[in-house]
């Protein structure tokens, strides 16, 4: 009977452990819902012994490493010209395609299937709009189509940011390249 | 208590440890689902604090405010909020 009561208290313990660790989504609210690359900061680097050269182009960086480059490349001495720390801050911006991106959106698990299918309704007002739009059949402007556009991606990016933030930061690289589509006459109607 | 007993109890008690923080979380995913599409219709809400399942992609909705609404997916696959009284 006691080794009953400790394997029982084994599996309590494993199912508490389990529990605890779902909200591991919810862990770094630190991240701005804006994806612009991170400028570099100079933080003056610790009296160690500084180093040689500030090590020029470092690697491929990637996202999860991005933080530690800066730091080395703190520029200690103020004759040498700060060359180094430009090349790493660009972050290759990642565009999307309609399709890629509807296919993410689709796959995402940070958004719950009634809220897709809501959203799926929102795209598909907004594409009729803009629809009307070029077909005359409406007064809607451009700059009203544009302010329903960015409004409708907020909500997009609102609901991802937390939960799916490196395709929220996607969209957000999109974001004007599929506005480009949109408001093309031409493009939008072979969509 | 004999053995095969015993382990007919371990299993059960295995089930339960696993099943209902399942079931609590399908329970807290749904809640934010629809907390989320009420928020998207711009209706006022808060939180949703409790859900009844009145049929498949239905559901009666209590907002922590004291909002109540029904939730469902219409024929023209449309997700619709209404109002409830």
């Amino acid at each position: 009977m006691v080794r009953y009561t400790g394997v029982l208290l084994l599996l309590l313990t494993a199912g508490c452990a389990s529990v605890a660790s779902v909200p591991q989504a919810a862990q770094p609210p630190v991240v701005a819902t804006q994806a612009a690359p991170t400028q570099p900061v100079a933080t003056p680097a610790a009296p160690t012994t500084t180093p040689p050269a500030p090590k020029p182009a470092a690697a491929p960086v990637t996202p999860a490493t991005r933080p530690a480059a800066p730091r080395v490349a703190a520029p200690r001495e103020p004759a040498t010209p700060p060359v180094v720390a430009a090349p790493t801050a660009p972050a290759a911006p990642q565009t999307l395609d309609l399709n890629s991106l509807e296919a993410q959106l689709r796959a995402t698990k940070a958004i719950g299937l009634f809220t897709k299918m809501s959203l799926k309704n929102k795209v598909d007002d907004l594409m009729q709009q803009f629809r009307d739009h070029y077909e005359g059949k409406t007064k809607r402007t451009m700059t009203d189509l544009r302010r329903s556009y960015d409004l409708l991606i907020m909500k997009v990016l609102s609901l991802l940011q937390d939960a799916d933030q490196p395709l929220a930061s996607a969209i957000v690289s999109s974001r004007e390249s599929i506005w480009a589509l949109l408001s093309d006459q031409n493009r939008f109607f072979t969509l | 208590m004999n053995r095969r007993t015993a382990v007919l109890l371990q299993s059960l008690v295995v089930l339960a440890l696993f099943v209902v923080p399942s079931a609590a979380q399908d329970e807290e995913a749904l809640r934010k689902d629809l907390t989320a599409v009420i928020a998207l219709q711009g209706l006022p809400c808060g939180q949703v604090v409790a859900v009844e399942k009145k049929a498949e992609s239905d559901y009666a909705v209590s907002c922590k405010d004291g909002h109540l609404y029904r939730v469902y997916l219409n024929a023209a696959g449309r997700v619709v909020v209404e109002t409830r009284k």
